[in-house]
């Protein structure tokens, strides 16, 4: 892609989520969204290929059809109580309306369908984008609106998202499928604590970030995207093999690393607000998510023969991708857990 | 603490900067040293029950043994793995010894948290390492889904746990072991607070484990290489039975009626397990379900909550993880020689190996509890007190007892004695590497029987 | 005005019909105008003027017509009509399923709505929706600015997506 026109798209991305955090009126929101929404689509589309093709459509579809309705509900709402305002939603239905629309938007279950079809068909870097730019602008509603949502729904929301997160993965050999609905799980563990303590859920977010964008790297230096190809990395970067392990063992919420630290909170604030039942059945399906994981882990690292290679490894040509990005990240992801007041105290 | 946590740290280094050549022996010499140092915790001195250099780390009478024990494991395991890992790359080895020592880690901090959540946290920690030396070291395609059953049969009883404690901080407002012995406990009358008395066992039973939910056990120890198994069952399997401990005393009038359905499947299942090893035809596997059977007895001494049945529990535990450590290590010289567990194919061991066939000698007495050894000490008060408890409980106690007393028999018969299998060719000696090895396991066991105050827990 | 409801509501109902029967494209499209336009309608009825115009503008100007337009790509040459029997089975359980709903449900639900802001529209200046549009772009040059961006932003994209024979993303498949 011409760098001209890669910078106007980028820039519109960021312009476009930059408008809706900015925004305090439904329509410059719904404004950003669009922006989004359409500077991404060519990027997803560049490669021509009539997979990336179908998921550009996909994706341009939900997306329009999740735009609609904010602008459908954020107008009932201005008709009925004369409110432009994002936090001064009150009109219940609209509210319902606007809380589907946004969970279709970041792809919660049970309106996830489409996340693993469109991160399928993308490449691994614009894959990256959509997990994790893109969900930035329509958290930040659901974050700004989470004290008037109603309450049944989001938990529904996120316990079903969690448990059809964990569920879908498990028969996936794609990786960047098995990435989709790890992103749903842990969308749904950001949504079951929305409301009792947002400031965990944009910490859960932040953290999930870190944990995916250092897969994604990792995925994309080794230019893997099936499971059968990820079982030949272990000869090419070893180090980094191994590193990714611990990386989808965090991402699965393994204690000494820095998935834990989420989990570990939002169950204690759950626990706080009398719900233990919603608590133990949110840390039984993070096991389910944990399989896949664990299978990938499997895949990647731990079935190396144990006896030692004979043959001499093929030549091949250094990477010459910049690597600070993914160490940094994956540092971030394995180490953060010791110093989690000090991550608290970022966010609150 | 903090002098044997931090030569514990530096181990890293150590293991990552030494010249190839001196790598075994430089490790095993500092964790040695380390084990050496960890024997000043022993010397107790104070009087309130916990010594403590600061609120989060701090060692009690129950604790230190189970600290020590796990300190003088590290060195053993190291040499127990050397001769089969150093034929691999070096930077393989390297990793292998520092997931070691990262073991180590995390179990002296488990060990010695004051605090409960950071109890779990290192409970939970202990995973990761121990999975990857499962599933990355283990020889048989069936290490995989040996990890796996570690893995979820762990978490599926410790992530209720992780719910059950933070349910207990919320209502109580701390988690400090130092202090929440002195707080009143809950009632616990309704179903939710069963469920919740639940909850904070099962975790804990599924680790020991208790018989119906050990399938994991045999898995993990038949294929995992020597030195899992060894530390899987001298310290991991300890680490629920010391969880146990700390959490029952928090339950306390609940326990009294919840309990009998965990006490009838322990004792029966020393019953159950010991007659699966009477006609067990691997050796790893007979060990793995003769741990069970020893776990049955800690299991069922720990929940009568009797003074005699914690003793007995503490001291079983340290005696069974220095003998099954033993056995393993045992089992695995076999292994390096035959290439094979299956006990058939190891007949007249005795006629190869003379030496060998008294260190499986002493080890099987260790096991099967022959009187002056700590293992009889604890078996003989736990069936104390369970008799006490109920005098029907004799039946199983002493039934269990015959039967450990059989299948030991059974396997030092079956490996030992006997015509040589002619399949035997060209078998190695034995190193003085192994005689170290189990000279290490074994004099501590013996030394144990002349002052076993050492771990005797809360009652010394 | 009593009827002129009533037409609408079945025009919606004979719309949805439409698009959920029919298994091509083009007829899901036409489908699809009709209830679009048809609900704009059942919206003024109720007093929603403005929103009704916002969702005919841009969700009839605007997106049905991409929609058309990449049906017309992807659709089959000969597509299935209302004549075919099994669409129009699928026509006659639709209506059938719609008929005893509205018998079962009966009444006259459809005769409520909420209490809208205009109830009170003798006191105010300007109606309770038009006024948060017109505070955002008093609001001055920016938002315009912002708007032209857009505009322009979206015909840029469409130009990336279709340009050329055989480079543009759309027409390579």
């Amino acid at each position: 892609m011409n760098p001209y026109v890669l910078a106007i798209l980028l820039s519109s991305l960021g312009i476009g989520t930059t408008l809706t955090f900015a925004s305090s009126h439904w329509l410059l929101a719904w404004m950003g969204l669009e922006i989004s929404t359409l500077a991404i689509i060519p990027l997803m589309a560049q490669q021509h290929h009539p997979r990336a093709v179908e998921a550009t459509t996909k994706y341009f579809l939900t997306q329009a059809t999740a735009a609609a309705m904010i602008l459908f509900a954020s107008t009932t709402n201005a008709w009925t109580t004369g409110e432009w305002n994002i936090q001064e939603m009150s009109n219940p239905t609209a509210l319902v309306l606007i809380t589907m629309a946004l969970a279709l938007k970041i792809g919660l279950a049970p309106v996830h369908y489409w996340l693993p079809e469109v991160l399928q068909g993308l490449d691994l870097t614009t894959g990256l984008i959509l997990s994790t730019w893109q969900k930035l602008a329509p958290f930040a509603l659901i974050y700004q609106i989470s004290p008037m949502m109603n309450p049944t729904l989001v938990i529904m929301l996120g316990l079903a998202s969690t448990i059809i997160g964990g569920w879908g993965g498990l028969n996936q050999t794609q990786l960047r499928k098995i990435l989709a609905y790890s992103s749903i799980a842990h969308l749904g563990w950001m949504m079951i604590v929305m409301q009792y303590s947002p400031n965990l859920a944009i910490l859960n977010l932040i953290l999930y970030i870190t944990m995916t964008t250092a897969t994604f790297l990792t995925f994309k230096n080794v230019a893997s995207t099936k499971l059968s190809t990820l079982t030949l990395t272990w000869s090419k970067t070893p180090m980094m093999t191994t590193m990714a392990m611990m990386t989808l063992l965090s991402l699965g919420g393994l204690p000494p690393l820095t998935g834990f630290m989420p989990k570990w909170l939002i169950l204690q604030e759950l626990t706080k607000q009398d719900l233990p039942l919603t608590a133990s059945i949110m840390a039984l399906a993070a096991l389910l998510s944990l399989f896949f994981y664990l299978r990938m882990c499997y895949a990647m690292t731990l079935t190396i023969a144990p006896n030692t290679n004979n043959n001499t490894s093929t030549w091949r040509q250094k990477s010459s991708q910049t690597t600070m990005t993914l160490s940094i990240t994956t540092t971030l992801a394995l180490a953060l857990l010791p110093i989690t007041p000090a991550i608290m105290a970022l966010t609150t | 603490m903090l002098k044997i946590l931090i030569p514990t740290l530096m181990l890293f280094p150590t293991t990552w900067l030494v010249t190839p050549k001196w790598l075994w022996t430089t490790t095993t010499a500092q964790a040695l040293v380390i084990a050496t140092a960890s024997l000043t915790l022993l010397n107790w001195n104070s009087e309130t029950g916990w010594t403590s250099s600061n609120p989060y780390l701090g060692t009690d009478p129950l604790s230190t043994p189970l600290l020590v024990l796990t300190c003088w494991l590290l060195p053993l395991m190291i040499l127990a793995s050397q001769n089969h890992i150093s034929p691999e790359p070096i930077s393989r080895q390297r990793t292998y010894i520092t997931l070691l020592v990262s073991l180590q880690l995390f179990l002296i901090m488990a060990f010695g948290a004051t605090e409960i959540i950071l109890f779990y946290i290192m409970f939970e920690a202990t995973l990761i390492p121990t999975l990857i030396i499962i599933t990355r070291w283990g020889n048989q395609t069936e290490r995989l889904n040996a990890g796996t059953y570690f893995l979820f049969y762990t978490l599926a009883g410790s992530l209720p746990l992780l719910v059950a404690l933070l349910v207990l901080q919320k209502e109580l407002g701390s988690l400090s072991m130092l202090v929440i012995q002195y707080m009143q406990p809950a009632p616990l009358c309704t179903w939710a607070d069963k469920v919740w008395w639940a909850a904070c066992l099962v975790a804990f039973l599924v680790k020991m484990p208790l018989y119906g939910a050990h399938l994991w056990l045999p898995k993990a120890h038949v294929e995992a290489p020597v030195a899992g198994s060894m530390v899987l069952a001298a310290v991991l399997l300890k680490l629920g039975g010391y969880g146990m401990m700390r959490m029952i005393i928090m339950l306390e009038p609940a326990s009294k009626n919840l309990a009998y359905p965990f006490i009838i499947l322990a004792l029966w299942g020393i019953i159950m397990t010991g007659s699966i090893c009477l006609r067990q035809t691997d050796l790893k596997s007979l060990i793995a379900y003769s741990s069970v059977s020893h776990m049955g007895l800690v299991v069922a001494g720990i929940l009568i909550q009797t003074p005699w049945g914690f003793t007995g529990a503490i001291i079983l535990m340290i005696a069974h993880g220095l003998a099954s450590s033993a056995l393993f290590c045992l089992a695995n010289t076999n292994y390096e020689r035959l290439h094979s567990r299956t006990l058939l194919l190891a007949r007249g061991m005795q006629a190869v190996l003379p030496l060998m066939a008294t260190w499986w000698f002493i080890a099987n007495l260790a096991n099967l509890a022959l009187p002056p050894l700590p293992n009889l000490m604890g078996e003989l008060v736990i069936i104390t007190s369970m008799f006490n408890w109920s005098n029907w409980t004799i039946i199983l106690t002493g039934g269990g007892t015959l039967i450990t007393a059989s299948y030991s028999l059974y396997m030092y018969l079956m490996t030992q004695r006997g015509p040589v299998s002619t399949l035997i060719m060209a078998v190695e000696p034995s190193h003085t590497r192994e005689h170290l090895l189990m000279a290490l396991h074994l004099i501590p066991i013996i030394l144990l029987m002349l002052k076993p105050e050492l771990m005797w827990g809360w009652c010394f | 005005m009593f009827y002129f409801t009533f037409l609408v509501l079945i025009g919606l109902v004979l719309g949805l019909v439409g698009v959920a029967s029919n298994p091509a494209p083009y007829f899901a499209a036409l489908g699809l105008v009709v209830a679009a336009a048809v609900g704009c309608g059942i919206l003024v009825g109720h007093g929603g003027s403005f929103l009704s115009l916002v969702l005919f503008l841009i969700y009839l100007g605007g997106m049905l017509v991409v929609f058309a337009y990449s049906a017309a790509l992807a659709a089959e040459p000969y597509p299935e009509t209302w004549g075919d029997w099994s669409v129009l089975f699928y026509v006659v359980v639709y209506i059938a399923g719609v008929l005893v709903v509205g018998g079962l449900v009966g009444g006259d639900w459809y005769s409520y709505s909420w209490v809208v802001v205009d109830e009170f529209k003798d006191l105010s200046l300007l109606r309770g929706d038009f006024s948060g549009v017109a505070l955002m772009y008093s609001l001055g040059g920016a938002m315009l600015v912002v708007s032209g961006w857009v505009l322009l932003l979206t015909l840029f994209v469409v130009l990336e997506l279709t340009r050329g024979l055989s480079r543009g993303a759309l027409r390579a498949v």
